[in-house]
Parts: structure tokens; C-alpha cells; sequence
């Protein structure tokens, strides 16, 4: 962990003055993916949008690249190259494919090159250029959606549930690109419930659960740690 | 959702119970106030003019308390005020003018007519589940269509000239003195219906809708029975109060009734008081009836002044004179922070 | 009857024009921008002091919707960012009381300061016949700038960069945000070119009836209902929208009469939002 690229401090946040995340922390290395495991309602959607100043944390510092981004607007933390894909999406569903992904741009800098890379990356969304987003299945939403993220040549992919509604081979597939973004060296955010497929792809992860980190480790620490495997990954 | 849910069922249960009991302190503040108000023609009964501007005050106390049934309790954005008392004044005057049907008939029968097309309105807005601003559009249409009848069936409405209504006088309503106490009478009568029916299931069912629409349906409450029983009761109001003013002043136009002179006025003296709360029809129609006398002479300008307050208004002090000073008075004596979340625009009573 | 239609359509360019603005502002943010035209009239009168002042006319329109866009952006940046400070249905409510509030202010200055001030912007020139029908100059000149306007209009929406990401706030604000998009910013530009629209609808209007200090509310209204029949948020729908109302209120104030054709106008708002909320031409929910 040469570069530290993402340091959350001892953030909580919550909605309606009710804090679902209470102090968590973490950090993400420079080209390394981190992986955040926990069920439903542990505070992993809560955490990342806080990151991303979709949320305003009560507490706690985010740091990108060493500078403080805490409670930063979202759409200049997407400026400076952190770039979030929630769970559920938020395509622009009358807009075309292309026109969601340069988009992903804004202010559309270097689109041009940016869509040649995504059409080679995911050659589907390359053939539906004109459908509209709201059209098109759940994985070809995905893909659009992590594409769209691309766009910007983010430094940071945050990634929420990205299986979110995904038949099991079409996780699988997803999980395949962004072993390809890995070894193009990006570095990579995500939270799962799927913990097989995140921890064959992560370096290392959280345990996340009750909005506290309970667990840290390299992936396959977390893959033999007994707990783990009793609660996510249906060992006994 | 289940938890709140069977919160609000254990409610139900509770709002039985509360029935009778704290009822010197549910009514006394309606004693106080027609008591006070009950004195003030000893001071001007000889002001013809004061006493025509103390009772248009009383009349948009009314209209503002009709409103706040609908309005504050339901919150349904009935932009048609000044058209549901028209349709009250306008169908009193005919019936009476042409047809001689006797003046109380003609009250009873405008508020039966009121009541039903406010009823039939809400209905319509509730069946098609229409959002705010929804209803606010399809009853400032109404509101407008009105208006635009008003003016267009002059063989029926006098159109501009506005037609004359004998029916009122040598009554108790053509004396100034006279027709003050009526009007302070409904306003009375108004208050009071409006605290029994927020003690009543229904009132109780109206604040669980307001509050949380979707649990309050879960916990068994008809949300479409409910806005519309409120819209029928407050449009029933309206109704009255319009055919009582047009029979007191004898003569009605197209302006009495209109979106500009009637629904504008009611919504700032509402916000002013405190939308949701019992006495802010009152206060702010006694507020701004001193403020319009106060700045006659100003004119035009007046509507300037109007616009600056709603605008000031609605921007911090959304939660009314009322509330903001219960609030104050509830964190002196408990020395708890009596705040409310500030960013609605209702507040209970 | 072909020139009955024939000034439908040259009402009903202007009302699509009207509606556009308000329709714009309202899917942006949900504020129902009850001023818009109060903010028309505004322009107007503000071009009608500007010539009286001995300006040229092309001046004193410059100068006109230079200041309706500045008054725009004081509105934006004063009242409207409290407004976005809430959300849901208090922000709904809260948008249009506040610009209730603001057409009122509007009103009651003009009517106070300047109360028989009209605008009329002539038109010289012999009458052009168009499918066999004189049309004034006056009216041709007020097509072709509200078909140019909307034709850069769309182009800006379409194919600009801020064109797209405006609608990209309207489709769906966080994933605007999420992208790079300043919702605010957005907003704010919008509101201003809302403003500057009805400006220039109250000129173009003014080319074939004089607008007057009282002309604000039924400008608003009639924007209102082209926005809901169009669909609230719907930009070519509020234009197929002025195009149909417009053709509608002259085909119908000629057969049946004045007043009934106030109350189609209404009731077409009103049964839209019954029957088909998402307006008479949008497929969106």
C-alpha cells in the first residue's frame, strides 16, 4: 500500500438525525480493490454516500488523494476523479446509451477516446449506442451504469451491490470486467453481498455490520476467517 | 412500517379514551376570544365604515378557518376559497332573487351546494391520487372557470354590474351592530366545529393521514373518506359564510368572490397564524384587517406590501406566529427545546 | 376558417414558448413558477419605459430581457435556493406560494407605479398572404422569432453539452450529480433563460395586442395550462401543447364565444391531470 488513495476517519452519518454508520473507518491504496461485506441495512450504501457527499456525515473526515472531501458537493467530488455507482443506478432512462455515457464526461473532456475504451471494454452497450437506458435489461443497465462511471477516468470506482438484480451468470460476468478494470490498474471500492465473488476479486476487505467495521484483512484472511464464513458465505 | 402501524392502531384505541377529558382547555381559547371580540362595537358601532371593515375581517376568519379544515388538516391545496364561498353567495342570491325561497332556506341550501362540489373536487383529487401541485391546478381551474361563468353568464349573475340582494334587509343582518355579532357568531360556531371535529375520530384519523399517509392507511384509517369528509365540511363552510355576507352587504360581483381578492388573503392570514392551528385563522385575520386599514392610503401599493409579506412569510416563519410562540412558551415552562422540525409547514394544534 | 387556424397558430407558437419556461423550471426542480407571466409583463414594461425614453426599440428589447434575466437570476439565487433547501412536498408547496408571492410584488409595482403603461411593438408593412389569408406583418414577424427561439431552444437542449446535462437534473438528479452536473448551477441558468423566454414572449406578443401592467396573471395561467397539457417537465410537449391550445382558443372564442373559451382552456388542464398526468404527449410517468 504504497499510495493511499481514500482514507475514511472515523465517519457516521445517517438520515433525519439518526445515524446508521457510526465511526467507521478505512483506507483504499493506490490501485488496490477493497472490498466492503456486509447483509442488508449494515450501512454499506450509508458509508459510500457519505464518501461521495451524497450524504453529510455527522462525524469523521474522507480524505481523497490527501485532500479533505468531507461533506463535498457530489458533483465536484465526481470532478476530482471519485466516481460512484450506486445500487440503484440512476441511469437517465430516456436518454440513449451514448448519451448517458458522454454524460459520464461532463464537462465532456476527452469523451471521444473515453468511448472508444468503454465499447471495447463492454462491446454490447457498443451495439445498442441509440436504445434508451430505460429499455435495455438489468445487466446491460449495470454495465451502462459502471461504464457511464468510466467516463470521467475516475482515479476511484466506488461500486454499490453492482449484482444488484443480476441473474448469477451475469454477476459472474460483471465481476469478469472488473477483474479486466483491475488489471488496468484502477483502483476499486466495493460493497457486496455476494462475498464469494467480491473476495476473488478484492486484495483486501471490511466486515461491516450494526454501521461498525468488524472485521479487517486481506481476502483471503477474511475467506478462512470462521465468522466470516459462517454468516456470509453459508459454511458451518 | 408494521411498528408504526400498530402505533397508530393503539391510537385509535387512545383517541377514544382522550374524549372528554382536558375539554375547558380544548374550548376555553374560543371563550376567550369571543369574549374579547364580543366588545369591540362599543368602541366603533357608530363607524359605519369601521364596522364594514371589522366585518369583512370576521368574514375572512371564517373563510379562513374553512380553510384550514381543508387545508390544515388534510393538506389538500384547495386553490378555489373565494369560488366555493361564490358558489355559496352566488346560489343564496339567485334562489332568493328569483325564485324567493327564504333567506335562512337560501344559507342552508348554499352550504349543501358548497359542501357537495368541494366534496365532489376532493373526491376527484383523491380517487386520482393527484399530488399538491396537482390539486392546487385543478382547483385554481375550477377557481378560474368560476370566475370566467361569473362574468360570462351575466343573464344569470349580473356579469359585471354584480347583482342586488334584497333578501337581507330589514333583517338582523342589515344593522352593522347587527350583522357583527352574526358574523362573529359563525366565526364562534366555526372554532367550534373545527376543535370538535379535531377531537373527534375524524380529527384523530386527519392527523394520522397528515402525518404519515402510508401507516395511517396500514393502521386501517379510509384516507379517501377522510380528505373528502374534510373538504365537504370545510367547502359546506364556505358555502355559508359566502351566502351570510352576500345577504349582509346586499350586494354581490365579480370580485367579491375572486382568486385575487379572497384565496391570496386567507392563504397569508393562514400562514401568518400558523397553518394547522386553531386560532391562527383569527389572529391573522385581526392582523392584517389592522394592517389593510392601517395602509389605505397607500393604495396599490397595499398588493406590493401583500406580496413582500407572503413572500417574507413563507420564507422564515413558516410555522406561524402560533405554534413559533407555543413552542417558546413550551421550552420556558419545561426547559426542554419544544422545537418542532422546521422544515414543514403544518404544526399541531 | 383557414384564417381562424391560421392565428391559432400564430397564438399557439406563442404559447408553447410561454409554457416551455415554466415547464423547464418545474422538471428541473419542482417549482411551479407562478410569475412567469407577471415576469413577461415585467419585460414588457421595462421595453415600453426604454423607448418612451427615446431608446430605438431593438435597444430597449435588449435591455428589456437583460433585466427580466437579472430579476431571474435575483429570484434563483435569493428565494428559489431556500426552496431547494427542502424537499418533497413542502418544496412543491413552498416554490409556489413563494412565486404567488413574487407575481403579486410584480403586480401590485406595476400597477402602482406605472398604471396605464402598455407595450405594443408595431410592425409596419402591407399584409402577406399566406394560404390565400392576409396575415399582418405583425404576426408573421411574432412566428417566425418564437419558431427560431424554439428551434435553438432544442438544438441547445439536444445537442449542447448544458442542453444534456440539463436533462439529465430533469431525468434524474442524483445520477446528474453523480456524473459532474451542478444541479444548482443548472437550475440557476434555467431559470434565468426562463425568464429572458418570457420576455421575449411578451414582445412577440406585443406584435399583435398591446400587453398591459394587468396582462400577468392570465400569461401565467395560460402557461399553466400549456405546461400541464404538454406534461409538466415535457419540453416538446409544451410545445405541441401551445400549438394545439392555441388553435383550440381561436377555433373556439370564434364558434362558441369568449368566455366558454377561457373555461376549455381551464377544463383541458384539469381533465390532462385526471386522465393523463404525464400530459397529452409524453409517455413518461
Amino acid at each position: 500500500m504504497a499510495d493511499e488513495l481514500l482514507r475514511v476517519s472515523d465517519v457516521s452519518a445517517g438520515y433525519l438525525g439518526q445515524d446508521v454508520l457510526h465511526g467507521a473507518a478505512l483506507t483504499v491504496g493506490q490501485g488496490e480493490v477493497v472490498a466492503v461485506i456486509g447483509s442488508n441495512g449494515a450501512g454499506k450504501t450509508t458509508l459510500f454516500r457519505a464518501v461521495c457527499g451524497l450524504v453529510r456525515p455527522s462525524g469523521g473526515t474522507v480524505h481523497f488523494d490527501g485532500i479533505d472531501i468531507t461533506g463535498l458537493a457530489t458533483h465536484r467530488a465526481s470532478r476530482s476523479g471519485l466516481a460512484y455507482v450506486p445500487a440503484e443506478r440512476h441511469l437517465f432512462p430516456t436518454m440513449s446509451v451514448r448519451e448517458n455515457l458522454v454524460l459520464g464526461a461532463y464537462p465532456e473532456r476527452h469523451q471521444t477516446e473515453q468511448l472508444e475504451f468503454v465499447y471495447e471494454l463492454f462491446p454490447r452497450l457498443g451495439e445498442r449506442k441509440t436504445q434508451h437506458a430505460g429499455k435495455m435489461s438489468g445487466g446491460e443497465q449495470q454495465m451502462l451504469a459502471v461504464a457511464r462511471a468510466l467516463m470521467s477516468r475516475p482515479r476511484l470506482l466506488v461500486l454499490d451491490e453492482p449484482t444488484t438484480g443480476l441473474a448469477p451468470k451475469l454477476a459472474i460476468e460483471a465481476y469478469a470486467a472488473l477483474g479486466e478494470l483491475r488489471r488496468q490498474g484502477l483502483t476499486i471500492l466495493v460493497a457486496e453481498q455476494q462475498v464469494p465473488l467480491v473476495l476473488g476479486l478484492a486484495d483486501r476487505g471490511y466486515v461491516l455490520d450494526h454501521g461498525r467495521i468488524q472485521l479487517t484483512g486481506t481476502a483471503n484472511q477474511l475467506a478462512d476467517d470462521p465468522e466470516v464464513r459462517r454468516a456470509y458465505l453459508g459454511v458451518t | 412500517m408494521r411498528s408504526r402501524a400498530a402505533h397508530l392502531a393503539q391510537d385509535v384505541v387512545d383517541a377514544g379514551a382522550t374524549t372528554g377529558r382536558s375539554l375547558g382547555r380544548d374550548f376555553a381559547p374560543i371563550l376567550i376570544v369571543a369574549v374579547l371580540l364580543a366588545f369591540l362595537p362599543i368602541n366603533y358601532h357608530d363607524s359605519r365604515s369601521m364596522m364594514t371593515v371589522i366585518i369583512t375581517g370576521l368574514l375572512f376568519a371564517a373563510y379562513a378557518i374553512a380553510f384550514n379544515v381543508i387545508f390544515g388538516s388534510t393538506a389538500q391545496l384547495f386553490l378555489c376559497v373565494g369560488a366555493l364561498a361564490g358558489i355559496g353567495g352566488f346560489s343564496a342570491a339567485m334562489l332568493s332573487e328569483r325564485a324567493g325561497v327564504p333567506m335562512l332556506v337560501c344559507i342552508l341550501i348554499a352550504g349543501v351546494l358548497a359542501g357537495l362540489v368541494g366534496g365532489l373536487l376532493s373526491w376527484v383529487a383523491v380517487s386520482r391520487s393527484l399530488d399538491v401541485i396537482f390539486t392546487g391546478v385543478v382547483t385554481l381551474a375550477f377557481s378560474l372557470s368560476f370566475q370566467s361563468i361569473i362574468l360570462g353568464r351575466r343573464d344569470l349573475t349580473g356579469g359585471e354590474t354584480g347583482m342586488v340582494i334584497d333578501a337581507g334587509s330589514d333583517t338582523v343582518l342589515d344593522g352593522k351592530v347587527g350583522a357583527y355579532y352574526v358574523f362573529l357568531g359563525l366565526v364562534v360556531a366555526y372554532l367550534v366545529l373545527y376543535r370538535v371535529l379535531q377531537r373527534s375520530h375524524i380529527g384523530w384519523a386527519f392527523r394520522a393521514l397528515r402525518d404519515d399517509e402510508v401507516a395511517a392507511e396500514l393502521a386501517g384509517v379510509d384516507v379517501t373518506r377522510y380528505r373528502v369528509y374534510a373538504a365537504l365540511i370545510g367547502s359546506a363552510m364556505l358555502g355559508v359564510a359566502g351566502a351570510v355576507f352576500a345577504f349582509h352587504r346586499g350586494f354581490i360581483g365579480p370580485s367579491t368572490y375572486a382568486f385575487g381578492d379572497v384565496d391570496v388573503r386567507v392563504l397569508v392570514m393562514l400562514v401568518f397564524g400558523g397553518i394547522g392551528s386553531l386560532l391562527a385563522p383569527v389572529l391573522g385575520a385581526v392582523v392584517f384587517t389592522i394592517l389593510d386599514e392601517a395602509l389605505i392610503s397607500l393604495a396599490q401599493l397595499r398588493v406590493v406590501l401583500y406580496g413582500i409579506v407572503i413572500v417574507a412569510l413563507f420564507l422564515g416563519f413558516r410555522r406561524g406566529v402560533i405554534p413559533t410562540l407555543e413552542s417558546v412558551f413550551s421550552r420556558w415552562r419545561n426547559g426542554d427545546d419544544g422545537t418542532a422540525v422546521e422544515s414543514g409547514f403544518v404544526t399541531d394544534d | 376558417m383557414t384564417a381562424v387556424l391560421l392565428d391559432g397558430v400564430v397564438l399557439g407558437l406563442q404559447l408553447g414558448l410561454l409554457g416551455v419556461g415554466l415547464t423547464l423550471v418545474y422538471g428541473l426542480g419542482g417549482v411551479l413558477n407562478l410569475a412567469h407571466g407577471q415576469i413577461a409583463v415585467l419585460g414588457a414594461i421595462v421595453i415600453a419605459r426604454a423607448t418612451n425614453a427615446g431608446l430605438s426599440m431593438g435597444v430597449a428589447i435588449l435591455l428589456g430581457l437583460l433585466s427580466v434575466g437579472l430579476f431571474g437570476l435575483l429570484v434563483d439565487l435569493t428565494l428559489m435556493r431556500a426552496v431547494y433547501r427542502l424537499s418533497g412536498e413542502s418544496r412543491v408547496l413552498l416554490g409556489l406560494l413563494l412565486m404567488l408571492g413574487v407575481g403579486t410584488i410584480i403586480d401590485g409595482v406595476l400597477e402602482w407605479r406605472y398604471p396605464i403603461e402598455a407595450l405594443s411593438v408595431r410592425i409596419t408593412g402591407a399584409p402577406v398572404s399566406v394560404l390565400g389569408v392576409a396575415m399582418s406583418r405583425g404576426a408573421l414577424m411574432a412566428s417566425a422569432i418564437a419558431l427560431v427561439a424554439g428551434f435553438l431552444l432544442f438544438i441547445f437542449l439536444q445537442f449542447s453539452a448544458f442542453g444534456r446535462a440539463t436533462r439529465s437534473v430533469i431525468q434524474d438528479e442524483e445520477g446528474a450529480r453523480l456524473c459532474g452536473v451542478s444541479p444548482a448551477t443548472v437550475r440557476s441558468t434555467i431559470f434565468v433563460l426562463s425568464a429572458v423566454l418570457a420576455g421575449l414572449v411578451a414582445v412577440t406578443r406585443s406584435m399583435t395586442a398591446p400587453i398591459t401592467v394587468t396582462s400577468g396573471f392570465g400569461l401565467t395561467i395560460l402557461a399553466l395550462v400549456v405546461a400541464v397539457v404538454g406534461g409538466l417537465g415535457s419540453v416538446s410537449g409544451a410545445f405541441l401543447a401551445g400549438l394545439l391550445l392555441g388553435i383550440v382558443n381561436t377555433v373556439s372564442a370564434f364558434t362558441i364565444g369568449s368566455y366558454i373559451t377561457t373555461i376549455v382552456l381551464l377544463a383541458a388542464a384539469a381533465i390532462t391531470i385526471l386522465i393523463r398526468p404525464s400530459g397529452l404527449f409524453g409517455g413518461r410517468t
